[in-house]
């Protein structure tokens, strides 16, 4: 691995297999991957359709188990933990954007992005979250609700909820799937610099060699294994690698 | 197309079962309202026919238009009549009869009987084809002297009478001991209709009737071959003014007819709860399946793709309504025979004796059950389905969900504002009006009232729910916030979900409204219409207070003033009066009757006085000085001579001396005795208890116990009502259960997404929880607003008939706010720990 002996590690799966169903039925998900995810990084996980990149996510935000191996989120392992202390780990150490249905439609914006802090009764640091809905832009829009917001804004008011706890941690699956080129390329500019400029550790699912481009290292999945990595990446780099994975 | 929405129903289980419980809940009352009135009735009829069995003609008074059916007001003829009926051609035998109350007293010193069916004596007749009554076998003999008598086995078996035994029986003429030598059945019945049936010897009878020398019925054989109708014709020829001839036959029809009138309010009763059960599963049904629509929209979209029309589609959806509603009526018929047969189980409990036999489940009972079932479902159900056929094919294309197209605000706003003014306005005309049928003008501008409110109710939801909800927030956190919002967001499902329970808890407002203002009615009656320290009435209707208890209470020298009233009805040219026969030298001061002493006396001293309550003197268009003219049962007109005009009181509308009562009527017993102390009251109450103990029926009270006793007596009626009113409440909990549970199905997820970002599942269930609570108290509350109106508004229409003051029982409505918020809470519970369990992943799951 080309961690340096300085970096936290902030996630990381130890020979993790997630395999679904039984018997005949049975897909491997996930076939023996160890992986580790450094703090202050923003790490982009490519990989064919059905190659188990969500899943990886999953388990290792503490949403799903591992059929076997272990995942740690920073030191803490999750496999023996019941579902309240996972939730409360969901809530207090991860944020999560995902490709849609971030929002609950009820609540306004602003509502939106407090919510983890107010299911945990916690009051919030206002400095903090004037200083994210600034720079993501939202501020006319907070006392909208979801309905009444474009795609793009959406998917910012969901990276805001995901960064307002300060997670240790924030895993993004396909966040800018379902935007234009330029909402995504707004989105994915504020992760970067979430990452630049307050040291958070982001992973991100993607399709998109020009998303991935905005991470500090790209992990390639296939078939449940990781199968190549590259650091520095640029989208010509990464489509090279893609269709050199491809053939 | 069926099969398409049976496979619909399958899916569906939950929502169909809890749908159908309101549907149920409404046929079973329908159908045990028809079961028991027919099961009754068929009964009752095999039970006249056989104790009538024999006889072919009656022979009876006159019974004057006006009187209530009392034995003491059937009246009674000379007894040289029996001569007339034998001499006449074609009657083989004839016998007669002489009937009164009498009230006998168990082995504990407690009176039998009495609370609902009469208590009656007769004369024992010797012949078995004229008496209804039969001695098994083993069960004794006919009384042969004056001290002996017969009781009914009913009777017998279950106050533990035997044959020897010695008991006290209360007539008019005051306390008897008697020797019981049998013990008789009704043809095969134990009883007759549950009375408590004592037979005497004829001149025993008579001498404690006071009926001396004279018949209260002749029973008639026919010879053979002479038809009834004909003898009634021939002995109609011949009778005395006064004096009838009836056959058997009609004497029979007659006595049901009494039956079914004094059940009749157990009918209207179980009709009124099965229309208020069907009214508020209505709402449930159109409420489900308006959701149901909303969260089929892409797959009855895709039918319009393939090429339904819109016709069809609402057929689709109408007939998965009627198919529920089949299944449910069949078991609300079910249920309803349940129902019929526990409550004449329980009617046999309370003393009504109803004879058995098979319950009578007509076919007509079960195609009413049917109809009513699949009719107001299909009714219910026929808006949703409409807005279902309006779904456009597009919305199976797109991704968000699309809605069909929904009538405007102020459409809504004026077709709520127009049906809440004609509930209004039918109310109106009901209550001040006095239109024909004022019953259903009420029920029906309710009923229009009720919906008229639940169409307006989406614009409540917003402003209740955010003062509703403020708590929630500030103590719930997000749990308290996401259910705020998640009764507003739509504020047309919130509001079609608490309009059942706004409904139940109107009607439940409704009746403790009437009840505490009825209580404090009597309360300040009776407060300022008495005068005396004790007042001795009967325990029960039948028998009343002997003329011999009067005498000894005045004798006491412990009482100052004792007086005797009577309370009866009279006739007043076509129609009745309540008459009030007092002692004019006694009463003054006792009870306010609306007589000044100058009234009392001229009443005294005027044979033939009466004096005429205000608004009758006013109808009768008579001053004093002038002659009324008046029904007497014995005295059919009877000029009285008015000697004051006085102000109408709660207790009657007629005055007259008791001699002219006793010339006018053959009763001869009081209804209430007034007694002031002339020194130390518990001294002259504990002789005056000890002059009335051995008369098991009558007590000693003072005015604040007469206060307690009727106001127990409302509060008893209210607690029953109240109890099957709850039953609609349970049916609007039900409601909300279901509501919620769909509206999972739907938010699953946004749930899933809460659990993601951290929502514990005792937060999710919490949320779920208060949402419910939320949607109980709106219902509550606007339940109770409506109910106070429609309580004022009631209790404003009877001012005229004595409901004075206006009472709204506070500690009544804060419990029920309480029982909504339980009810709240319950509700959730299902829904709220399905919510809980919800899938993260499966709730985030992109398709
Ligand atoms: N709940 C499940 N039950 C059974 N199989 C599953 C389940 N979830 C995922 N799978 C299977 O596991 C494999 C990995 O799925 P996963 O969703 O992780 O893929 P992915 O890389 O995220 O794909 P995509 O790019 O399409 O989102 C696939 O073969 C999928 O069919
Ligand atoms: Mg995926």
């Amino acid at each position: 691995m080309t961690t340096t002996a300085t970096t936290r590690i902030a996630a990381r799966l130890v020979d993790a297999t997630k395999i679904y169903g039984e018997g005949t039925a049975a897909v491997t998900a996930l076939d023996g991957v160890d992986l580790a995810f450094e703090g202050a990084r923003f790490t982009a996980i490519m990989g064919p359709s059905g190659s188990g990149k969500s899943t990886l996510l999953h388990c290792v935000a503490g949403l799903d188990v591992l059929t076997s191996g272990e995942a740690y989120l920073g030191d803490t392992a999750l496999g023996s933990l019941s579902d309240r202390a996972l939730t409360l780990l969901r809530r207090e150490r991860v944020g999560f954007v995902f490709q849609a249905f971030n929002l609950i439609p009820t609540l306004t914006a602003a509502e939106n992005i407090l919510l983890p802090l107010l299911i945990a009764r916690r009051a919030p640091d206002r400095a903090w979250f004037d200083h994210i809905v600034d720079t993501l832009g939202l501020g006319h829009r907070l006392d909208h609700r979801p309905a009444e917001l474009s795609g793009g804004e959406r998917q910012r008011v969901a990276a805001a909820r995901a960064l307002v706890t300060r997670p240790e941690i924030v895993f993004a699956d396909e966040p800018s799937g379902n935007l234009d080129s330029r909402s995504g390329a707004e989105l994915l500019g504020f992760l970067r610099r979430a990452v630049d400029d307050f040291g958070q550790t982001i992973v991100m699912v993607t399709h998109d060699p020009a998303a991935a481009a905005y991470a500090d290292r790209v992990v390639f999945l296939d078939d449940g294994r990781v199968v190549d990595e590259l650091e520095g990446p640029t989208a010509e780099r990464i489509l090279d690698r893609m269709k050199s994975l491809g053939g | 197309m069926l099969r398409v929405a049976l496979t619909g129903l399958r899916a569906n289980k939950l929502r169909v079962a809890l749908t159908g419980v309101a549907i149920v809940v409404g046929v079973a009352f329908v159908t045990a309202s028809f079961v028991f009135t027919d099961t009754i009735e068929a009964r009752f009829e095999r039970l006249f026919s056989e104790a009538a069995r024999g006889v072919d003609v009656v022979v009876r008074p006159v019974r004057p238009e006006f009187t209530t059916g009392d034995p003491t007001e059937i009246g009674a003829f000379d007894a040289s009549v029996l001569e007339i009926v034998r001499a006449v051609s074609g009657v083989a035998k004839a016998e007669g009869g002489v009937s009164g109350f009498a009230q006998l007293v168990d082995h504990d010193g407690n009176p039998i009987g009495g609370q609902g069916p009469p208590t009656l004596g007769f004369a024992w007749i010797d012949d078995p084809d004229l008496n209804p009554m039969e001695i098994r076998p083993g069960n004794g003999r006919a009384p042969l002297a004056a001290d002996e008598i017969v009781v009914d086995s009913a009777t017998a078996s279950r106050h533990g009478l035997a044959l020897g035994d010695e008991v006290t029986v209360i007539t008019p003429q005051g306390l008897g001991r008697y020797r019981i030598v049998g013990i008789a059945d009704f043809g095969e019945e134990e009883s007759l209709a549950g009375a408590t049936v004592t037979g005497f010897r004829l001149d025993e009878a008579r001498r404690r009737f006071g009926l001396e020398g004279r018949f209260s019925e002749i029973s008639v054989v026919a010879e053979p071959g002479v038809p009834p109708a004909d003898l009634v014709a021939a002995l109609e020829a011949i009778l005395p003014d006064g004096v009838e001839a009836v056959t058997a036959e009609q004497a029979t029809a007659e006595q049901l007819a009494e039956i079914a009138d004094a059940l009749g309010f157990l009918n209207v009763a179980l009709l009124a709860f099965a229309g208020v059960a069907v009214f508020v599963g209505a709402f449930l049904i159109a409420n489900t399946f308006r959701i149901i629509v909303a969260q089929r929209t892409r797959e009855l979209a895709l039918y319009r793709t393939i090429g339904a029309t819109a016709a069809q589609v609402t057929r689709l959806v109408l007939v998965e309504a009627v198919a529920v509603a089949v299944v449910a009526a069949a078991v609300g018929i079910v249920g309803g025979v349940l129902l019929s047969e526990g409550l004449t189980t329980a009617m046999d409990a309370l003393g009504f004796a109803i004879p058995d036999g098979p319950l009578t489940l007509r076919a007509r009972t079960v195609v009413v059950g049917f109809a009513v079932g699949t009719i107001v479902t299909a009714a219910a159900a026929l808006l949703p389905a409409r807005r279902a056929g309006r779904i456009p094919p597009v919305a199976a294309l797109r991704l968000d969900a699309v809605r069909p197209p929904r009538r405007s605000l102020r459409d809504r706003a004026q077709g709520g504002g127009a049906l809440a003014a004609v509930g209004v306005a039918l109310l109106g005309i009901g209550l001040f009006a006095g239109p024909p049928n004022p019953l259903a003008f009420v029920g029906l501008g309710a009923a229009t009232l009720f919906v008229g409110i639940a169409v307006l109710g989406p614009f409540a939801v917003g402003p209740l729910t955010r003062a509703l909800g403020w708590p929630l927030v500030r103590w719930f956190g997000a749990a308290g916030l996401l259910a705020r919002e998640n009764t507003r967001r739509e504020p047309r499902r919130t509001a079609a979900t608490a309009s059942a329970l706004m409904v139940g808890v109107a009607l439940v407002v409704f009746v403790a409204i009437l009840a505490a203002s009825t209580k404090a009615t009597v309360r300040a009656s009776v407060l300022e219409t008495f005068g005396a320290d004790f007042t001795i009435t009967s325990a029960n209707f039948s028998a009343g207070i002997p003329r011999i208890v009067v005498e000894e209470l005045a004798a006491l020298p412990e009482l100052d003033v004792v007086s005797a009233v009577v309370f009866d009805v009279a006739g007043v040219g076509d129609d009745t009066a309540r008459l009030v026969a007092v002692d004019p030298k006694t009463i003054d001061g006792l009870v306010d009757l609306g007589t000044s002493g100058e009234v009392l006396a001229r009443l005294a001293t005027t044979p033939d006085g009466v004096a005429v309550a205000e608004p009758l003197a006013e109808r009768e268009g008579v001053g004093i000085g002038d002659t009324i003219t008046l029904a007497f049962p014995q005295l059919p007109d009877f000029p009285g001579r008015v000697v004051g005009i006085v102000e109408s009181s709660d207790l009657g509308e007629l005055v007259v001396t008791r001699a002219t009562y006793d010339r006018g009527y053959l009763n001869r017993f009081d209804s209430m005795v007034l007694a002031r102390a002339a020194g130390d009251l518990a001294e002259a109450r504990r002789a005056v208890e000890a002059v009335v103990d051995p008369y098991a029926n009558l007590r000693v009270q003072t005015k604040d116990e007469v206060v307690a006793d009727a106001e127990r007596q409302i509060d008893q009626l209210l607690a029953l009502v109240t109890g099957l009113l709850f039953l609609a409440v349970v049916v609007a909990i039900l409601g909300i259960t279901n509501t919620l549970a769909l509206s999972i199905i739907e938010r699953t997820r946004e749930i899933g997404l809460l659990r993601a970002v951290g929502m514990l599942r005792g937060q999710v269930r919490r949320m779920i929880r208060w949402e419910a609570v939320l949607i109980a108290l709106f219902g509550a509350l606007s339940g109770i607003a409506t109910g106070i109106l429609l309580g004022w508004a009631v209790v404003a229409a009877l001012r005229d008939q004595g409901l004075r003051s206006f009472a709204v029982p506070t500690g009544q409505l804060a419990v029920l706010v309480a029982v909504a918020v339980i009810a709240g809470i319950v509700s959730a519970v299902y829904p709220g720990r399905r919510a809980a369990r919800l899938d993260v992943l499966e709730a985030i799951a992109y398709e």
